[in-house]
């Protein structure tokens, strides 16, 4: 079970742990499913609770990217930790979403 | 400081993280650096779910941690008896994965290189993969 809530078409993610292929797979469905159940334009995830994260990690944002740009939406990240946050950059994902450092900007 | 380890699992999902949990209590020995200790369980996740998810993504089998501290480097071997890999350089290309509809990115070799010293692949298809990985510690740095 994933940590969301909903602020109009906004919907926020709270990840938690360690985001490896195999809270990947979990997550990847949870996701899918809160998305279908309602449509939203902006995803944002919060990485604030995230202790670990692989490559496994960035294909499940990678693939929760593609499924909000398929309806012209898009990802956001906040919350990153160094070692998340050098994971984003080595794996090119700061081009793609877009990274908030703290809790007071808006969301464009 | 010289020291072994050596540990059998199943390749299951689960045991991801374990694999990652004992990397880290075997590294608690020479008081790294948090940011040593999580490149290292970034590399040993990354070889160790290749395991599970390509060399036994039809069975099911063993996983095979050896890690060993000499000196200032710690070696480590993540081994499998799995398919093993056709063509081992082209499946250490940045973003070459065989899996692309389970969101696999392609980046795990990529990621190993980049937060170990040394990498090295062998692999013979129908016996299994073994990944070799140094890094040095360098000990003045962790003070």
């Amino acid at each position: 079970m994933i940590q969301s809530e909903w602020d109009g078409d906004r919907l926020t993610v709270y990840l938690d742990g360690e985001i490896d292929h195999f809270a990947s797979v979990h997550l990847r469905e949870d996701i899918e499913a809160e998305l279908k159940r309602r449509p939203a334009s902006q995803l944002v995830l919060d990485f604030s609770d995230v202790r670990f994260m692989d490559s496994s990690g960035v294909g499940m944002i990678i693939g929760r990217y593609k499924t909000m740009k398929a309806h012209g939406g898009s990802v956001y990240a906040q919350g990153l930790h160094p070692p998340i946050d050098r994971l984003f950059h080595l794996a090119g994902l700061h081009r793609i979403i877009a990274i908030k450092s703290g809790g007071q900007e808006t969301y464009e | 400081m010289n020291n072994q380890m050596e540990l059998s699992f199943s390749a299951a999902a689960e045991n991801e993280a374990f694999a990652r949990m004992v990397i880290s209590a075997f590294l608690v020995q020479i008081n790294p650096t948090l940011s040593v200790v999580s490149e290292i369980r970034t590399a040993v996740s990354e070889a160790v779910t290749n395991s599970i998810v390509h060399a036994y993504s039809d069975d099911t089998g063993k996983v095979v941690m050896r890690a060993k501290l000499d000196e200032n480097y710690v070696y480590i071997e993540i081994e499998d008896y799995g398919k093993g890999i056709e063509d081992v350089h082209q499946a250490m290309q940045p973003f070459f994965t065989t899996e692309p509809e389970q969101e696999r990115t392609g980046m795990g070799f990529a990621l190993m290189q980049s937060f170990m010293d040394e990498v090295h692949v062998s692999s013979a298809v129908g016996s299994g993969t073994l990944v070799c990985m140094k890094k040095r510690l360098n000990a003045q740095e962790d003070l």
